[in-house]
């Protein structure tokens, strides 16, 4: 299995450098395993707010041309089931429902043409496997998370916040054992792992003492293990690293328990108007907490309005009206999330990123002209309204919203045909790509890899990924 | 770097690139007739040449700056590389600026006829003709050679060609009837196999230049092959893509060489002779690989003497090891830390107290042996203990990828009953090589819904898998691409996942079909040959016999290895998935490796020998940095100090306070196949499926093998540790439990420290205790004190 030597002995020599460095006042390059040149960062953190499940493009943030429901339809003549709204943008429509994210998108960047992978015949969880490590599943070895990634190039922001945070993903639903295969820092070592929060709103409990222990005897409790710990006779065995990283890390954790920051993960603190704004269920409550964590100095977010088969995102019937209330759950939130980062200042140098396994579309399955296996039963003539939606997988031509962080404002990047199959016909963006925008900004360059089995395993697959330098300001 | 691909990918450049050998001409022609013109009307002061000159200047200068231009696309595109590359492009564009300023100093001069601005451009237009020739040759040598024009010359000693006068294909020939060639008749060959690449193929396939990226002038680049593929398949002339081409009609287009001389039917023979004899390429020839390949065949060496009382083999090894070192033997560990020892590494669990107690008072001289012997009899908890390390290895688990759409196969029934009844080791392989249905899941892989990439089809899965557990050998990067690792091919890894296939398997290039279908051989062919006709069943049985066989060195080698590193915290080889790594002893483990198969691979006896030994018994040696262990400059002094793993802790923890998983939850009935009914009042952690606790602790998901893991804690471990709701339950069920028997503070102290540390406290840790609990013990106080006792580094580590 995999030493950590390699890294561990590079950081301890690179901080050391990185130190020199800054005191000589002199720019370094020494900061990542690589030989490229430094990259100035836009931004030092993260948030993902993954849309699991398979949003569809035509019903949300790429509307085509509107066909209502009547009975007897024909399946092939509807491309979106909603009216188009204006957003802030000139001649950029959002489907109905997304208004309020509409409004802020002044604020940043809709890419239009994301092509996710043809992996044959669709099982969600390869897809998102995918898109959150940059590798097509089944791996040789453990492929890290890209939270785990940035975790492990740019360690925590605040020492006692988790650098990787995931909020919202529940891993007792269907698919559990593919979800748990990617939420990992695989290789990388559990130190740069997700630390969960299923619950947003229970999201304190894991950074305060166990239910029922008052502060006061917590720090008791501590305090007596360091006196046993002194007192133990198993000192006279020297020092050993296993003894020494054990005792730092309850340390470590002792101080988050006890920080202030730790207030960040409590969502009663904040201000009940403003609650109320991000209150649609856990998603909403989710992206509060992401905000709240984001100012205490939070590296990575991820917030998922959750996976679970066939529920949320994962219309495989009712799409219309179900996907009116999977809006609900994101609009306010959202638009809620820039505008308070925004005011606070804290959007300037916060990456956020809205974005999807893949889209859906009401015929074809799979991409077209690479079609795969059906597995959504669509009549030719719809006559019944839970036909009425986008209900099967496609993967050409799907939605992401980027802001903050150094991404241009204001801006449509790509495009869908707007007649079916409405797939990417400009500027097709894939994960390698999605992936490297997403380091550039933060100052990762594309070559950072970590040595697995004496062999480089690169951030995105052979370091190729570049970054789509258009999409910054 | 964006700029390069541009280049190279735009058809347009690609075009304009190979024009350059076309427009080259240009400038050539014009340059020089323009200097002849020159010469020819420097003494007449008439205008005949004048407007000629002006118009071949002009012609002249633009054709060298596309020249240049073209060139520099083509060079992109093509593989050139190397000096004569670098002295062609920079003349060529000096060529170009010298003609440039030629015609505009011409063009002055035509305007104000002067002698000073006449001379700067003769100047100028002598020096881009020294340019253009000089760009010319050196655009020559990199087309036909540089000694093409040279190797004409009748003075040109023919003796460099062939570069062994004394070479007698004949006598090689002869000789190899009988199957064997001697060391040296191989190295001769060899030589002369480099000398007909050195003088017909590098000018094309060299450092210089390296046409459809093939190079043949280092073992490995040869054996890579180019573009299209591996130019050679070792024993089989026949099939090798090089000598099909070096027998094509001079014409086709895929002819080698494709110009210049053919080789002679000598020649060719000599290669054919080469590749059939397996293309041998000695190590000690001018360049080795640069990767230490391990010896296969087993070896037993001679026990080392001496006369310190020393009885056990690995003592004699490591006493002489230790000699060498300069290391002398400290006293061995007394009674208590040796029974926590192989307590928890035979069986996973802590030593009872009263257990500890009878241990010490003991008095027998075996007494050691004899505890060894009867942890080692204890089927069950052996089993359940050792189920890990294997579950890990095969990674075999309860839940996990693949199994929602029946692309995965426990195999914990098999797994288990093996461990439990001591399967030998060789036969425990072939159950696994050549399964039944019970042990199918292990070259079964696992295999996601959709496509997979090509080196992750399950067969691939299998070679790599096997490799890695039972040869200690890296195929991964080798099932992608030759490897850069090892002198691993990408056709070895292929042959080796064909015999797992039931149709012959295409060869896939970084994802990509390569237009060559896979062989059908062992990684290690030495072992055997595999019959391609037979079905995957009976190619896998030849597998299972081949692998399983005493003359397999490296399976031995590397099992022992293992067993080796689980008690000792270190391999005499590491990382332990590396068998061509040095070992810190040779001897030790190339002996322990045959004792092992002299003694029908019993792994409960290999792991007797090694407790039973003084070297086990030695005092633990701590390591300040995870990094020590496998640093170059190791040298052995002892166990190695380790953190009790996900399961020991959680089975210590059900033990001693209170159950971390009740019964109910085992995903396993041990007891399934026993006719009494025995009921644990706790599952050991192995039994159950994994969860943020175990992984937490450093239980891997079983995605992928896994054969080691971390004792380094982190943040997020102990966060769990600190509030997780797991161990918090455990401690409030067993502070209650602790209250129902006991009432005052210092029984409580006291029967903790026995149950958790097997030792009574010393008197200062009774003092901090007793000031926690005061005298009326309170539920939350025992909580608090127990969660302090088992997070001392005494009860988390084996030392």
């Amino acid at each position: 299995m995999n030493k950590n030597w390699n890294r561990r002995e590079f950081l301890q020599k690179t901080s050391a450098a990185t130190l020199a460095a800054m005191v000589a006042g002199m720019p370094t390059s020494l900061l990542s395993s690589c030989t490229s040149p430094k990259i100035k960062a836009k931004a030092d953190t993260v948030i993902l707010l993954w849309m699991a499940g398979g949003m569809a493009h035509t019903d949300t943030f790429d509307p085509k041309k509107y066909t209502p429901y009547e009975k007897g339809m024909q399946s092939n003549s509807v491309l979106s089931t909603f009216k188009s709204v204006p957003t802030a943008l000139d001649g950029i429509h959002f489907s109905e429902g997304l208004q309020s994210i509409g409004n802020v998108l002044n604020e940043g960047t809709i890419i239009r043409s994301y092509v996710a992978a043809d992996l044959g015949h669709i099982l969600h969880s390869r897809h998102q496997y995918h898109w959150h490590t940059c590798y097509e599943p089944p791996q040789t070895v453990a492929a890290p998370h890209i939270g785990s990634w940035i975790a492990s190039q740019l360690g925590p922001k605040n020492p006692v916040i988790p650098a990787f945070i995931d909020i919202g993903q529940r891993f007792t639903v269907g698919e559990a054992e593919e979800l748990k295969a990617f939420h990992t820092a695989g290789f990388l070592g559990n130190e740069y792992g997700p630390f969960f929060i299923p619950d947003p709103s229970a999201g304190l409990d894991s950074v305060k003492p166990p239910v029922g222990m008052s502060y006061q005897r917590f720090e008791k409790r501590n305090q007596l293990y360091k006196e046993l710990i002194g007192k133990s006779p198993i000192g006279e065995y020297g020092s050993d690293y296993q003894k020494e990283s054990l005792q730092r890390s309850m340390e470590q954790a002792y101080m988050l328990l006890k920080s202030p920051e730790s207030k960040a993960f409590d969502l009663s603190l904040e201000p009940r108007e403003n609650y109320d704004r991000y209150n649609t269920g856990r998603f909403g409550l989710g992206c509060l907490l992401a905000k709240r964590l984001t100012e205490q100095g939070a590296r990575f977010i991820s917030v998922t309005t959750e996976y679970e088969p066939f529920k949320g995102w994962d219309t495989h019937e009712n799409g219309n009206s179900r996907l009116t209330e999977m809006k609900r759950q994101i609009d306010s939130p959202i638009a809620q999330l820039i505008k308070d980062l925004k005011q606070t200042g804290h959007l300037d140098r916060t990456i956020i990123i809205l974005a999807s396994e893949f889209s859906r579309d009401m015929m074809t399955e799979g991409r077209p002209g690479a079609k795969v296996q059906e597995q959504v039963s669509q009549p030719d003539i719809i006559n019944d309204i839970k036909h009425y939606g986008m209900h099967r997988h496609f993967t050409d031509g799907c939605s992401i919203l980027m802001f903050g962080g150094g991404i241009k404002k204001g801006y449509a990047y790509g495009k869908t045909a707007d007649e079916r199959p409405c797939k990417s016909i400009e500027k097709p963006i894939k994960i390698a790509q999605l992936h490297q925008t997403i380091y550039h900004a933060l100052g990762i360059p594309a070559d950072t890899h970590y040595e697995i089995e004496k062999r480089p395993f690169y951030t995105t697959p052979d370091g190729n990924g570049k970054a789509e330098m258009e999409l910054f300001a | 770097m964006t700029e390069v691909s541009l280049l190279t990918s735009f058809w347009l450049w690609q075009f304009l690139g190979r024009l350059h050998p076309l427009v080259v001409h240009f400038p050539i022609g014009l340059l020089v007739i323009a200097l002849i013109l020159e010469f020819y009307s420097s003494n007449k002061k008439d205008q005949d040449f004048r407007s000629g000159k002006y118009l071949i200047l002009l012609i002249g200068a633009l054709s060298a700056i596309s020249a240049s231009v073209f060139g520099l696309l083509l060079k992109d595109q093509d593989d050139y590389a190397g000096n004569t590359l670098d002295f062609h492009q920079w003349s060529g564009i000096a060529t170009a600026l010298l003609s440039v300023g030629t015609f505009y100093f011409f063009h002055l001069s035509k305007k104000n006829n002067t002698t000073k601005l006449s001379t700067v451009y003769r100047t100028l237009l002598f020096f881009a003709v020294v340019g253009v020739t000089l760009a010319g040759h050196y655009g020559s040598s990199l087309t036909h050679g540089p000694d093409y024009l040279t190797e004409v010359l009748p003075w040109t000693s023919e003796s460099d060609i062939s570069g062994n006068p004394e070479f007698n294909l004949a006598s090689l020939t002869t000789d190899s009837s009988n199957g064997k060639l001697n060391p040296s008749q191989i190295a001769g060959l060899n030589l002369e196999v480099r000398s007909i690449f050195a003088h017909n193929c590098f000018k094309c396939h060299g450092e210089e230049k390296t046409k459809g990226q093939l190079r043949l002038d280092r073992r490995e680049l040869v054996m890579r092959g180019g573009k299209s593929g591996e130019v050679i398949d070792p024993g089989h002339p026949e099939n090798s893509e090089m000598i099909r081409r070096l027998l094509l009609p001079r014409g086709d287009k895929e002819s080698m060489p494709p110009k210049g001389k053919t080789l002679s039917r000598q020649e060719i023979s000599t290669l054919e002779l080469w590749i059939k004899l397996g293309a041998p390429w000695p190590a000690n020839s001018n360049e080795k690989s640069i990767y230490r390949v391990a010896e296969l065949a087993p070896r037993k060496p001679t026990i080392p003497r001496d006369d310190s009382g020393l009885t056990n083999p690995i003592d004699l090894f490591v006493n002489s090891y230790f000699e060498g070192k300069n290391v002398s033997w400290p006293s061995v560990v007394d009674d208590k830390v040796f029974i926590r020892r192989v307590f928890l590494d035979i069986i996973g669990l802590l030593p009872p107290p009263e257990k500890i107690d009878d241990f010490v008072a003991d008095n027998s001289p075996s007494k050691r042996e004899l505890l060894v012997k009867e942890l080692l009899d204890r089927k069950d908890d052996y089993a359940q203990h050792w189920l890990s390390f294997w579950n890990d290895a095969l990674r075999n688990d309860y839940s996990g990828t693949g199994y929602i759409t029946g692309g995965r196969f426990a195999i914990t029934d098999w797994l288990y009953e093996s461990l439990k009844s001591n399967k030998p080791y060789d036969l425990f392989v072939k159950e696994l090589v050549n399964p039944d249905k019970k042990s199918v899941g292990f070259i079964r892989g696992i295999q996601w819904r959709g496509t997979v990439n090509a080196s992750q089809r399950v067969e691939m899965q299998a070679a790599q898998n096997i490799s890695q557990v039972f040869l200690g050998l890296n195929l991964k990067c080798a099932s992608c691409h030759d490897s850069f690792i090892s002198d691993l091919k990408l056709s070895d890894a292929y042959a080796f996942a064909n015999i797992f296939s039931d149709t012959t398997l295409e060869i896939n290039r970084c994802d990509k079909p390569i237009g060559k279908m896979a062989g059908t051989r062992v990684i290690f062919s030495e072992l055997g040959k595999i019959d391609s006709s037979l079905s995957v069943d009976g190619k896998l049985k030849q597998l299972a016999e081949y692998l399983a066989a005493p003359k397999n060195g490296r399976l031995y080698r590397t099992i022992v290895n293992r067993i080796w590193a689980q008690l000792m915290g270190r391999g005499i080889v590491e990382p332990v998935d590396m068998m061509d790594n040095e070992p810190w002893s040779q001897d030790l483990l190339d002996w322990l490796a045959s004792d092992f198969v002299e003694n029908k691979s019993d792994l409960k006896q290999l792991i007797f020998l090694i407790a039973t030994s003084k070297t086990y018994q030695l005092p633990s040696v701590g390591i300040k940095n995870e990094n020590d262990i496998v640093s170059s400059g190791y040298t052995f002094k002892g166990m190695h100090r380790r953190r009790l793993s996900a399961e020991q802790f959680a089975d210590a923890i059900s033990t001693v306070i209170d159950p971390v998983y009740p019964d109910t939850i085992r995903q396993y009935d041990p007891f399934k196949n026993s006719d009494s009914s025995i009921s644990l009042h706790y599952a050991r952690a192995s039994l159950v499926k994994n969860d943020i606790f175990l992984t937490a602790l450093g239980r891997p998901n079983r995605e992928n093998v896994s054969t080691s893991r971390s004792s380094q804690a982190n943040l997020l471990q102990a966060l769990e540790l600190t509030n997780g709701l797991k161990f918090n339950a455990v401690l409030e069920s067993g502070s209650k439990k602790l209250l129902q028997h006991y009432s005052a503070s210092d029984q409580i102290i006291n029967e903790l420290y026995k149950m958790c540390l097997g030792r009574p406290p010393e008197e200062a840790e009774l003092k901090s205790a007793i000031e926690k609990l005061g005298t009326v013990p309170k539920e939350e106080d025992i909580q608090d004190l127990i969660w302090a006792i088992l997070l001392l580094p005494e009860f988390q580590l084996i030392y």
